[in-house]
């Protein structure tokens, strides 16, 4: 016979402002196998804990019910409480009265009666529930670290620092990311290759770190502590063991004039390059479709050059599986271009802003590199049409964010500040010019941000209109910015020599996919999910998978390095036992039912189930059946769902308990 | 117009089936095979498992050669298989069956003899068995079979495939007519067809997919489905059997064949699989498949019944 415990917390009023949980408390009491019921301000606090541990303890409770908020919230919070008080933790459920009662409803009376039914199922649930042994598995400890740009290199840098194998996948030729192409950085002007390219080094150097770039990654199996990743190393035409980064083939390469991403394409590189000198590792690609000898099988002329030999037009992908226990995402950001609307997306296009049809109208990507002094112009800020030095510019801001009604109603965070960077560094070069900035407000929140933004206005002389851009066009060689300036109440025009637009910053193309395979949550731009958005905010909902960076929402450096850091901190604290407990709430078989057919087995994306043969005592085989491996068992109950037979089942969500409940209503 | 059909073919087909039985008999390529043979009353037909090379003189095929025998390997004669390699013989429909055991576990290629029959068509469930074969008294599966010649079985007999001679297809018929009512009439006509069921469970014992050995219709706990026949217990019944049976039914109609109430069992079965034709473009077929449209995901599914 159950002696069921009952806690019914009113969540300061979150709770009891709506259900009268004294009623909830009173009526469930009577419920058959309820010894014990009550109520509480805060059961989560310590004094409400103690009331329940103490309440097992005298009242000799065999089952708990908290009738509180989301078990997502707390669950764990009551169940160590429980365990705590001698009982075994998955003897305790929680029935949710908040989320789903009192913050959706107003009806006082009818409230606590939805409360009372709510309780009451979990009641007959609890009854149901099995005494479950903590499930141990070991830890691979080696990690994963997917996106080499500035969060994904410290992710990297810091795990391999406390001792453990890193693994980083980059899908570029090169890792740096966008941190890679900056010109000097805010808050405080130093050089970005300056601090940037030493950590790059770092890693190639770093005896912990195998570096795969020019790689993707094309398979995620597993779970927490054991994933097995299979990784496609793209083929890169040159061996990385022979090249000794000498150069000589991209010098004679006869292709020259390919536009180079890394330079928004601005400049131009050859067939087989690296996207800048700074480049790690520092061995070429060749770009096949743009190959001379991949394209009609002449030429050759690289690898006649090459001293070491490291040329091979026969190389082909290859696929390399690594085990490893945490995986770090950090894939970053991609800028939004604006030409016209982005082919099967919701986002609508901004061609009245003629980007793509005007040449001498930008985006901030493309000044970091004409602003840098490792760019196409050497550090000259010159027009890409003509290449005369622009005297007037105009910078606009919020060009694709915050605009609900064009698709993206984000911040994309890191503008306000860079196009304050831009105006200084266009002053620094261009002592005659004049910037002038359109912008709606400018968000400057941050160590020393506000004052960096005064000095664009106070000292570098940029005029700050407050208003959006209408329309622009070309008149001659000059583009005419027409917009409105509210704060005054006036149209301006600008006649400008050249026009910077502040684009949004979005995740990477692909990110959705990425996602899919790694089976983490994104939200409706593709920004990955972290799994509480205060309390938890490196962490996926997905066990073992962290996030760092602009991948999952925009960020500036000081921003995804310190994710980063928290996320390789995360990754540290799984590493730091040998195993690891879980959960364990999972299937099995009953195999008196099971008759094989591993419809179970199709429809596991966990690889949970395997084959198991049951023989009679003289070893004639009797039937196959499956076997749901507990350790790697996700408990998602999709093959509960599916068996035709229900024959497996997931603790604590069998079909008895589940028509327990709904015959308690 | 009632039209004639051809069924000159079965003779040929019978004398090959023995000729080959008796040879895989004797030279003990397979322990038994299950077939047909004549049974009491003239012109019927009635499955059977023979052992014996002189046995092999039983075996006939007719146009009442109606039962769909991959159901003698799963369950009603599981000790079959058991035996060693078994020779079946199998008609178009029947081997979809078979492909389809095959992929959920059930059965295995190696262990099976396929003997092939190309076939005119049988009878219909209600027909006599000396009938003569017509365009009336044809099952209605057959005319809409386009698998006349069974592929990829171990024996054929050589003889001309018949082909469909442009028969008017009755299920295709009436679905349309179905999909013409109304929500309401279309749940009256269901309703009125589920009432009439006994729950005495001939559809499942018959259909080769149901080889659950617990059906969860007899589970007790919980009770998932109630057992008498009564309509709430009926309708789930039936939706758990169109359900289950959704991309794997293999059209055979052997539950609308031992129907005692006449309920129209393989229209709905048709229905189904037309939807999945239309929603994930699966058809239950000759080759076996891995995964099911109801147990696979794919990017390309129809997702429009989410939003
Ligand atoms: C114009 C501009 C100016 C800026 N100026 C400043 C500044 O002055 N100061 C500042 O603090 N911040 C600045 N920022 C913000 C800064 O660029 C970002 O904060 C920073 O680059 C984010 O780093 P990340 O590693 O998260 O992403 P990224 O730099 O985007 O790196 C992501 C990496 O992941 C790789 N990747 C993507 N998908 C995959 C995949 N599927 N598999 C493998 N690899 C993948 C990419 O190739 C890339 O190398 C600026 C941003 C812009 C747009
Ligand atoms: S789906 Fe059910 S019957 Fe089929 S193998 Fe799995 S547990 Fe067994
Ligand atoms: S509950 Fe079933 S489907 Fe889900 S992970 Fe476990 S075994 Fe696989
Ligand atoms: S054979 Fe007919 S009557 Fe019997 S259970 Fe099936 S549908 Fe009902
Ligand atoms: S449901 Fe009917 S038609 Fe389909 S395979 Fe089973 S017995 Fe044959």
């Amino acid at each position: 016979m159950s002696r069921i415990g009952v806690f019914i917390c009113h969540c300061g009023e979150n709770i009891s402002r709506t259900v009268d949980v004294e009623r909830v408390a009173a009526q469930v009491g009577k419920l058959p196998g309820v010894a014990f019921s009550t109520d509480y301000k805060y059961m989560c606090s310590d004094p409400g804990q103690n009331l329940l541990k103490k309440a097992i303890q005298e009242q000799k409770l065999s089952h708990i019910v908290v009738a509180a908020c989301s078990p997502r919230m707390h669950e764990r919070t009551f169940r160590k409480a429980v365990e705590a008080a001698g009982l075994n933790p998955f003897l305790c459920e929680m029935a949710n009265i908040r989320e789903h009662c009192s913050w959706v409803h107003e009806d006082k009376e009818e409230a606590t009666a939805k409360a009372i039914e709510i309780v009451g199922m979990m009641v007959e649930r609890v009854k149901k529930n099995r005494v479950l042994p903590t499930i141990t598995v070991p830890v691979t400890k080696r990690s994963l670290v997917i996106g080499g740009g500035i969060a994904g290199i410290q992710a990297a840098l810091d795990i391999a620092d406390c001792g453990h194998e890193v693994i980083l996948v980059e899908r570029e030729p090169s890792i740096g990311g966008h941190m890679a192409q900056l010109s000097e950085t805010f808050p405080t002007l130093d050089c970005s290759q300056c601090i940037m390219t030493p950590k790059m080094v770092d890693v190639a150097n770093h005896p912990k770190i195998t570096l795969y770039t020019w790689s993707e990654v094309e398979l995620v199996e597993g779970y927490i502590g054991n994933f097995q990743v299979t990784i496609r190393r793209k083929a890169r035409s040159v061996d990385e063991d022979k090249c000794t980064g000498c150069g000589v083939c991209m010098e004679k390469c006869p292709i020259k004039k390919i536009p180079n991403k890394f330079d928004c394409n601005l400049g131009m590189r050859p067939a087989i390059y690296v996207p800048f000198p700074q480049a790690v590792p520092n061995t070429p690609v060749i770009d096949r479709a743009n190959c001379t000898k991949f394209k009609t099988g002449k030429c050759g002329l690289c690898q006649k050059v090459c001293g070491p030999g490291a040329i091979d037009y026969e190389q082909e992908d290859t696929l390399v599986v690594e085990p490893v226990g945490a995986i770090v995402v950090a894939t970053g950001f991609d800028l939004y271009t604006i030409d016209e609307k982005p082919k099967g997306s919701a986002i609508k296009g901004y061609g009245e802003f003629g980007h793509g049809k005007i040449p001498d109208v930008i985006d901030g990507m493309t000044f970091e590199r004409l602003a840098s002094a490792s760019g196409p112009t050497g550090g000259k800020i010159l027009r890409p049409s003509d290449g005369k030095e622009p005297k007037q510019i105009v910078f606009i801001q919020c060009i694709g964010s915050r605009a609900r009604e064009k698709g993206i109603s984000y911040c994309s965070k890191v503008c306000c500040m860079y196009t304050a960077k831009h105006t200084m560094l266009y002053h620094h070069k261009v002592h005659d010019g004049q910037a002038y900035v359109f912008f709606m407000d400018a968000r400057t929140p941050g160590k020393n941000y506000d004052e960096f933004w005064r000095r664009s206005i106070e000292e570098e002389e940029a005029v700050y209109i407050r208003g959006m851009v209408s329309r622009l066009y070309q008149k001659g060689d000059k583009i005419v910015v027409m917009g409105s300036d509210i704060a005054v109440g006036v149209q301006v025009e600008i006649e400008a020599d050249m026009v910077v637009l502040a684009t949004a910053v979005q995740p990477q193309k692909g990110a959705d996919s990425l996602a899919q395979k790694l089976g983490i949550s994104y939200d409706k731009y593709n920004f990955y999910s972290e799994a509480h958005a205060k309390l938890r905010p490196v962490e996926c909902a997905t066990a073992g998978i962290y996030l760092a960076g602009a991948c999952q929402g925009p960020k500036d450096i000081p921003d995804a390095v310190s994710q980063a850091s928290a996320a390789a901190a995360k990754v540290m604290t799984l590493f730091a036992k040998d195993k690891l407990e879980r959960e364990p709430i999972v299937a099995r078989v009953k195999e008196g039912g099971c008759v094989g057919c591993f419809a179970c087995k199709k429809v596991c994306a966990y690889g949970a189930v395997e084959e198991k043969e049951i023989r009679d005592r003289q070893g004639n085989l009797i039937k196959v059946v499956a076997y749901v491996n507990p350790g790697v068992c996700g408990g998602c109950g999709t093959c509960q769902a599916t068996c035709p037979s229900k024959s497996v089942e997931l603790d604590g969500y069998t079909d008895e308990q589940i028509v327990a409940m709904i015959e308690a209503l | 117009m009632t039209q004639p059909i051809d069924t000159s073919i079965y003779a040929a087909v019978t004398a090959a089936i023995q000729g080959e039985a008796k040879r895989i008999l004797s030279e003990g390529q397979v322990t038994a095979i299950v077939g047909y043979a004549a049974a009491r009353r003239k012109g019927s037909a009635q499955p059977i498992v023979i052992s014996q090379p002189d046995d092999a003189q039983k075996l006939i095929f007719t146009p009442a050669c109606v039962n769909n025998l991959a159901v003698y390997l799963t369950k009603a004669k599981k000790e079959i298989p058991k035996t060693g390699k078994i020779g079946i013989v199998v008609k178009g429909c029947d081997l979809k069956a078979l492909a389809g055991l095959m992929g959920e576990s059930q059965l295995k290629r190696e262990n099976l003899y396929l003997i092939g029959v190309p076939c005119a068509g049988v009878l219909g469930s209600t027909i006599q068995p000396d009938t003569e074969l017509t365009s009336d008294s044809i099952a209605p599966k057959c005319t809409e079979c386009n698998e006349r010649m069974p592929p990829e079985c171990d024996f054929v007999p050589a003889v001309q495939v018949p082909v469909n001679q442009g028969l008017e297809k009755k299920y295709a018929a009436e679905i349309a007519r179905l999909e013409a009512l109304t929500p309401q009439e279309r749940w009256a006509y269901w309703k009125e067809q589920f009432s009439k069921c006994i729950k005495c469970y001939a559809c499942r014992q018959v259909c080769p997919f149901c080889f659950c050995e617990q059906c969860l219709c007899d589970r007790n706990k919980p009770q998932m489905v109630e057992t008498t026949p009564r309509p709430a217990g009926n309708f789930a019944w039936h939706i758990v059997r169109a359900m289950h049976l959704a991309g794997r039914c293999a059209g055979c109609a052997e539950c609308e064949r031992v129907c005692p109430m006449d309920i129209p069992l393989n229209l709905l079965n048709r229905k189904m699989a037309k939807e999945l034709k239309e929603l994930f473009e699966h058809e239950a077929g000759f080759e076996v498949q891995e995964k099911g449209p109801l147990n696979s995901f794919t990017d390309k599914d129809d997702q429009s019944f989410i939003k």
